[in-house]
């Protein structure tokens, strides 16, 4: 059996000390790469079928096809990233549209409190509605000013910088309004409800 | 009663320089089990604030080595663990290590079906096991290893490749080069394709049992190839290193 | 014979390469225990379906249908499992 504790000689591992402490939430380390995490393989949907939609407790759905997509107002986003699995990106770029400007064109109902995202593949991750609006949260198109890779969830995933990376739904097709709170893919095997990676809100119980 | 599993401390014995970027470890390990060929080793290294890292290394060696194994590493350049395994380690040095693990991808000497084996790359590594393990166990099955390397210098094992063929021991190793060939070469020169994988496998029958490890793209259409050329899948088994083999 | 590049499946290994977990979780060598995928029905080993380590969790796959046959997640305290892909698996006695 191994001791307690052994320390392997000289190894410090990649991490990089951070110069920017204070903006690296507790227990991550900083990164300059964008690792490629996922729970299954990159779906291919050609563009002329994609659609995202609005959906669940709202007076009508609501769903836009690529070219109307592509018709909403973009913004630029500069945020940082944290991901559960420890590494944090500092100002990543991307640009999308809002998730304020998609709500306006349906009409909740006044139980809607909590939303789903849903992408193709089955992957689904869940939150607050009040944790994706007030700008909060958009949908990205683009990364580092180039159209997002699908490996990285393009042609458009869900990006919600205050929330730990896996609440950032790739290849988004949607998000659906609640009234019940359903826990997502990884919320219902040990992951936080909530996720925020200042609180080190990572596993049930945290 | 169910072995565990525990983590053991391995000492470095000897490294062995293989290729430019690939070298070999002896570890002397003071609970050796007997593995079997195919399967391999976690090694799991702690830095002083408690942050771990863990990889799984296939064994390079026969399980009829008593008391150490040799695992075989490819130093990925921004592979903090490859690197400090390349890097930093010495013998005399100590590495926590977990196994032998692995039930799925192995053979043993005792399974006489024609084998095939195909090797990605530092994919190689646990057919090496496998190929060593044919020798020590004396097994006269008809055995092929498609070996796919970029450049010659890269070609891992291949004085104990090449002693090998010549000891007449039923083994055939077919190589291909995929980047640059040196003047004179006579093996492949190309990626495998279909036309490879029936040149190399029919002459080993319908019965073959082939045994595919290296990067998971290549892998993959490894798979796929030999599939289109008639050999089922369950004769199929492979081990997909990921996008830098190792 | 093509290859996609797609670092994404490039990551993608078998579950073979999860060997030492699935010990730690069922005390026992798993990838040669058999298995079948509620989905498809597909029946094979558990080492020979897709394995994706790189995430919050592990999630095994059925290697005909890809849906999910297996999720692994290991916090500080605990290691949870979903088997609900799996119809059945099997332990040795």
């Amino acid at each position: 059996m191994s001791e307690e504790r052994f320390v392997s000689r000289g190894f410090v591992g990649k991490r990089r000390a951070g110069e920017k402490k204070d903006r690296i939430p507790p227990g991550q380390y900083l990164t300059n790469d964008f690792p490629v995490l996922s729970a299954g393989p990159t779906p291919r949907i050609p563009l002329d079928k994609w659609t995202f939609a609005i959906e669940g407790l709202v007076k009508e759905k609501v769903s836009w096809t690529w070219q109307e997509f592509l018709q909403l107002p973009m913004q630029t986003y500069v945020v940082d990233i944290s991901c559960v699995t420890k590494w944090t990106h500092l100002d990543m770029k991307w640009e999308g549209v809002s998730l304020d400007t998609l709500l306006e064109h349906a009409e909740l109902d006044r139980n809607s409190m909590f939303v789903t995202a849903y992408s193709d593949g089955g992957y689904t991750t869940n939150m607050p509605l009040t944790d994706i609006i007030n700008g909060q949260s958009f949908i990205a198109l683009k990364y580092d000013d180039k159209p997002l890779a699908p490996e990285h969830g393009g042609p458009a995933r869900m990006v919600v910088p205050h929330l730990y990376f896996w609440k950032s739904a790739k290849w988004v097709r949607g998000i659906r309004l609640m009234e019940k709170d359903q826990r997502g893919f990884w919320e219902n095997l040990g992951y936080h409800n909530r996720g925020d990676p200042w609180k080190e809100q990572r596993y049930w119980n945290d | 009663m169910k072995q565990t599993l525990n983590w053991q401390l391995a000492s470095i014995k000897n490294v062995k320089p293989e290729t430019a970027n690939v070298k070999s470890f002896t570890l002397t390990l003071p609970a050796w089990m007997r593995h079997r060929a195919g399967q391999h080793y976690d090694i799991r290294l702690t830095a002083e604030d408690g942050y771990q890292a863990q990889r799984s290394y296939s064994i390079a060696s026969e399980p009829e080595r008593e008391g150490e194994v040799d695992i075989t590493v490819e130093r990925i350049g921004d592979g903090e663990v490859s690197t400090y395994v390349h890097d930093v380690l010495v013998p005399g040095d100590r590495i926590e290590v977990r196994g032998p693990i692995g039930g799925y991808f192995v053979w043993e000497a005792s399974m006489d079906e024609p084998l095939l084996l195909i090797a990605g790359g530092s994919g190689v590594v646990p057919l090496m096991s496998m190929i060593r393990h044919r020798a020590a166990a004396g097994a006269k099955n008809p055995a092929s290893l498609l070996y796919s390397s970029r450049n010659f210098e890269d070609i891992i094992y291949s004085s104990e490749l090449e002693a090998l063929i010549n000891a007449n021991s039923g083994l055939q190793i077919f190589h291909t080069l995929t980047r640059s060939q040196p003047p004179g070469w006579k093996g492949y020169a190309r990626r495998i394709d279909q036309s490879m994988l029936t040149e190399v496998a029919q002459p080993l029958g319908r019965s073959v049992q082939v045994y595919v490890c290296g990067p998971t793209l290549l892998v993959e259409s490894v798979a796929n190839g030999l599939v289109k050329i008639g050999i089922s899948s369950n004769q199929i088994r492979t081990e997909r290193f990921g996008p830098t083999g190792g | 014979m093509e290859e996609t590049t797609d670092i994404n499946r490039e990551l993608m290994l078998d579950a073979n390469a999860t060997a030492g977990l699935l010990y730690e979780i069922f005390g026992a060598e798993m990838t040669a225990s058999p298995t079948e995928c509620a989905h498809c029905g597909n029946e094979g080993e558990l080492g020979a379906l897709l394995a994706f380590t790189q995430g919050p969790g592990i999630v095994l796959r059925c290697s005909t249908c890809e849906n999910v046959v297996l999720r692994i997640v290991r916090t500080e305290e605990a290691i949870y499992l979903d088997a609900r892909g799996a119809v059945y698996l099997r332990l040795s006695r």
